[in-house]
């Protein structure tokens, strides 16, 4: 057996276990989407600077092309699938909605991670804070002011614990 | 009963759902049984001769299927021929892969196959090849100096493509001219940087001879007649199908030879084959774009009025030609003079291929032009010590000038520069704002303000492609179509990567079908179901797209109301509309519901024909084309106001101000997005992005740490007034926009800039405008009033 044979590996994924084989080597964004078919944590730069690939990594954000899938073991992983769907929408979400905080969506799961881990800790943040808070994902489509209007609504809502 | 207008309402977007669950599907997501991945070996020098090639160590690596070079696709592909009859462009013809040469940093040399990416990339480490490295050519004064080394060694020499003109008698005027100004701009070479890289998935069906080619291209069906041609199939050989894409600016149109390679090792290998290219990659070898100089020299009374103008331009085009070379500059010069009146004119444009990546458009090929004009007006204002806001108005058009022939033959109309230039100025208070500044600069606070008046080049139709001796048409087709359950579809030969199409045009189709925009679906993206149309490129999508869908809904609501009036035994259906998915009728100035729905005329078209009017078909189906004026314009003025710490030469921005009238607007939401969008891009450039590569020719911007794109920091607030003057000659009154930000972004920021800095008596001529050079300027300069 070499180093580059797939070893057994177990991942808690958004509240599921998946237990799959995998080379150590493998980064965790490919086996989210290759071998989990999580693909909507999506992969831009690959050296972590873009931020498409944000996923949480016992509730913080991380850059899943950074890890290898073996160091995600005995931790929680969190991925842009855990939020919304079926028809709802978490609160950043509806708001890049509804401000158009998205042209091509690429960048979009990875602010949506990002952003709603952020909320959390910061409920009601600046509008410089939240352009701070932003600079880790780049996005080329939509010059930033609609995302940093959602994310500032966002976080009014979260506060209000109004509807999302 | 009223009628709702859908056109113009900021409906928000029917593809958000998707994206912002995770739930897009762009190429990766794409699941193709087992398929192979490619990877290519890519050539470490700028220009070499490749002496030899030794694979059999990666041959034999674990999971490699095929490892094939320039030879074999020569077997297998047709080269590409860029030879259209332009006068002063030479013809190029390359191989699909290089066969003896590389031309630069990133040349893809080898393709190799394998069971998966990983495995294609050990296999990358285990191949051996050679070469005889040559002297490169790494600027374009290298590239133009005589005895040069040859880029492409077919050529006599580096010069692709040189074309001048001359309109009215500037030899006179400047011979005559007590003042003459000139200026210069360096535009630095930047590329697209989508956050999705390129990419492709190749399927061959071997029973059926055809290949289903998935990428996310902008123009699938002109991509489809490149990759049929070079693949040596014929056109219903091909489908290409887009997935969505995630991100493009101009990158996402040619075909690239490691797309045809991809194509080709499929159908070889008869498996599917998929590649996605890294962000090194996509970095260093897609494509690139802009890197030029442009040189003015302007003769002018002695309040600033210009008299002739003369531009020069030279263009660094890298080492291939995906398009022609003559492009991108050219339109520059068309377009230069813009919003003023100019009598004599003359350019001189000299395109020169290096040892770099080759160039392409990117988001406004034409970004530079702005810049290069306003920049000319304020050396101009410099020179005689005039207002360079009073310097422009001597210049500018005014709406009595319009329609106005501009002496390249593109005739401006529609257009509103005067009146969104004071109306910028007065939103943005320059008279507070001086006093501010004054203020400021008497405490060592250095800002400025940056003016740029755009006049934007936005739908090209085939009339002017012809005129500037540019192959290709400008048309646009799209089809709707009305199903037995009353259900709308409609397609359209435009691929979206960002800009919302399937909510503007199935607002543009809902509109004249009466029936909720929700209930229209948008097929983009595969060419078996979608027309030939040209693609989404420049700023046309919305208007020949939106023109060609109101036109295909037109002649189907047509024909549905004629069908209402046969069956309503009417003689006419001059008093019939269609509101709400229901047939209405005009009694006595009163539209009344005619008791006759969409479904029930759907129903009769395809279910029981022999209802309809004698001789007509059955089915709603219209298909319709659209050639657009040879030429729209959009125009916009942009008002920017920054801070420069003179000590470390950062540059922030304040204010960011722009007026802007793009005429008729489908969806105000999605077009202020696009604004935004185009203004981010300008700033990101004139401030952050550069390709940089050494005199040797080594690419050293191959990260996202060394090729900055702007954030959330460095992009400011946009405040964007709209005026809305309808194009009269396109079928929506819309003109087009999602460009004219990025030239006025690229006009501003420098403008503003070089206000700041004027009391140290500097100016910049250079982007990016990065610390580093704002430092070189002011290095041993100081502000005379502000001495210590």
């Amino acid at each position: 057996m070499s180093e580059f044979d797939p070893v057994p590996i177990v991942l808690n994924i958004n509240g599921t276990q998946y237990r799959l084989f995998a080379e150590p080597r493998r980064l965790l964004s490919d086996v989210l989407r290759d071998d989990c078919g999580l693909t909507g944590t999506h992969v831009g730069c690959e050296h972590g600077v873009c931020g498409a690939c944000t996923i949480l990594f016992d509730g913080a954000p991380a850059r899943a092309c950074l890890t290898y899938a073996v160091q995600a073991q005995n931790h929680e992983i969190t991925t842009i699938e855990a939020f919304g769907g079926d028809g709802t929408l978490s609160p950043v979400q509806q708001a890049l909605h509804e401000e158009h905080g998205l042209q091509c969506g690429f960048c979009t799961p990875g602010i949506v991670v990002t952003m709603e881990a952020w909320l959390a800790e910061n409920p009601d943040p600046a509008e410089a804070e939240i352009r701070d808070a932003l600079s880790g994902n780049l996005c080329r489509c939509t010059g930033y002011h609609n995302i940093v209007a959602a994310i500032a609504k966002a976080a009014a809502r979260r506060r209000e614990g109004g509807p999302t | 009963m009223s009628e709702t207008r859908i056109i113009g309402k900021a409906l928000l977007r029917r593809e958000d759902y998707r994206f912002v669950t995770g739930q897009g599907r762009y190429l990766d997501d794409v699941v193709v049984p087992g398929a192979l991945h490619a990877h290519f070996v890519r050539s470490p020098h700028a220009h070499a001769r490749i002496r030899s090639i030794d694979i059999e160590a990666a041959r034999q690596a674990e999971g490699v299927v095929a490892i094939v070079g320039g030879r074999e696709l020569a077997e297998w592909t047709a080269p590409l021929r860029m030879a259209p009859p332009i006068e002063g462009l030479r013809p190029v013809e390359f191989s699909t892969l290089p066969i003896d040469k590389v031309r630069f940093i990133g040349d893809p040399v080898l393709c190799i196959v394998a069971r998966d990416r990983y495995l294609a990339e050990d296999a990358a480490e285990l191949v051996n090849i050679e070469y005889d490295e040559l002297d490169a050519v790494a600027d374009l004064t290298h590239a133009l100096a005589p005895g040069a080394p040859l880029v492409d060694d077919a050529l006599p020499d580096n010069l692709i493509s040189h074309q001048s003109f001359t309109a009215g008698d500037p030899g006179r005027s400047f011979a005559e001219a007590e003042i003459v100004v000139e200026a210069a701009f360096h535009q630095q070479r930047q590329t697209h940087a989508p956050i999705e890289t390129r990419g492709c998935c190749a399927v061959w069906d071997a029973g059926r001879r055809h290949l289903t080619m998935h990428i996310g291209n902008q123009v699938p069906h002109p991509f489809r007649t490149q990759l049929s041609a070079r693949m040596r199939l014929n056109e219903a050989q091909v489908t290409v199908i887009c997935p969505d894409i995630g991100g493009a600016f101009g990158q996402k149109i040619a075909l690239y030879r490691e797309e045809l390679t991809v194509a080709a090792l499929a159908r070889e290998l008869r498996r599917p084959v998929r590649w996605r290219e890294d962000r090194a990659e996509n970095l260093i070898a897609a494509s690139h774009a802009r890197e030029d100089v442009a040189r003015t020299r302007a003769a002018v009374d002695a309040k600033g009025r210009i008299l002739a103008l003369e531009l020069e331009i030279l263009e660094d085009f890298g080492a291939y030609c995906f398009y022609p070379a003559n492009y991108l500059a050219r339109v520059v010069a068309m377009i230069l003079t813009g919003p003023y009146r100019v009598s004599n004119y003359a350019y001189d444009i000299k395109v020169a291929l290096t040892n770099k990546c080759g160039n392409g458009p990117m988001r406004a090929p034409m970004a530079i032009t702005s810049w290069v004009m306003e920049g000319t007006i304020e050396a101009i204002a410099r020179k005689l010590s005039l207002d360079p806001v009073e310097v422009r108005r001597v210049n500018m058009l005014g709406p009595a000038d319009l329609p106005y022939s501009m002496l390249t033959g593109l005739l401006l109309e529609d257009v509103t520069p005067r009146e969104a230039f004071e109306r910028a100025l007065e939103a943005f208070d320059l008279a507070a704002f001086r006093a501010r500044q004054a203020a400021d600069r008497a405490r060592g606070i250095y800002r400025g303000v940056g003016l740029c008046c755009v006049v934007e080049s936005t739908t090209y139709g085939s009339a002017f492609y012809k005129a500037a001796g540019i192959p290709g048409s400008g048309h646009e087709s799209g089809w709707v179509k009305i199903e037995p359950s009353g259900a709308v579809n409609a397609s359209v030969g435009l691929m979206a990567s960002g800009q919302g199409y399937e909510t503007t045009f199935a607002q543009v189709v809902a509109e004249p079908l009466g029936v909720d925009p929700n209930e229209v679906r948008i097929h983009l993206g595969n060419t078996d179901t979608a027309p030939y149309g040209m693609g989404s490129r420049g700023a046309r999508g919305g208007t020949a797209g939106g023109s060609v869908l109101l036109s295909a809904a037109q002649t189907l609501r047509d024909k549905v109301l004629t069908i209402a009036a046969t069956l309503l035994g009417l003689n006419s259906s001059g008093e019939l509309r269609l509101n709400a998915a229901r047939v209405e009728r005009r009694l006595g100035g009163e539209w009344t519901d005619a008791g006759l729905s969409l479904v029930d005329v759907a129903r009769v078209a395809y279910l029981d024909p022999l209802r309809l009017p004698p001789g007509m078909e059955p089915g709603l189906e219209a298909h319709r084309a659209y050639d657009p004026p040879p030429m729209t314009f959009s125009n916009s003025m942009h008002v920017c106001e920054v801070r420069v710490e003179v000590e470390t030469g950062k540059v922030t921005i304040e204010r960011y101000l722009v007026v802007d009238d793009c005429g008729t607007v489908l969806n105000p939401l999605v077009v202020r997005g696009q604004q935004h969008g185009a203004i981010a891009m300008g700033v990101s450039g004139a401030l952050l992005e550069e390709v940089v590569y050494d005199e040797n020719g080594q690419n050293r911007s191959g990260s996202f740490a060394d090729y900055l794109l702007a954030t959330a920091v460095e992009i400011p607030p946009i405040e964007v007034i709209s005026q809305h003057t309808p194009n009269k000659k396109t079928l929506t009154g819309s003109k087009g926009m999602s460009e004219g930000g990025v030239m006025g972004a690229t006009g501003a920021v420098p403008s503003a800039v070089n206000d700041a800095l004027a009391p140290f008596g500097v100016v910049a001529e250079r982007q990016p405008l990065s610390p580093m050079y704002l430092r070189s300027l002011l290095r041993g300069r100081t502000d005379p009033r502000n001495r210590p």
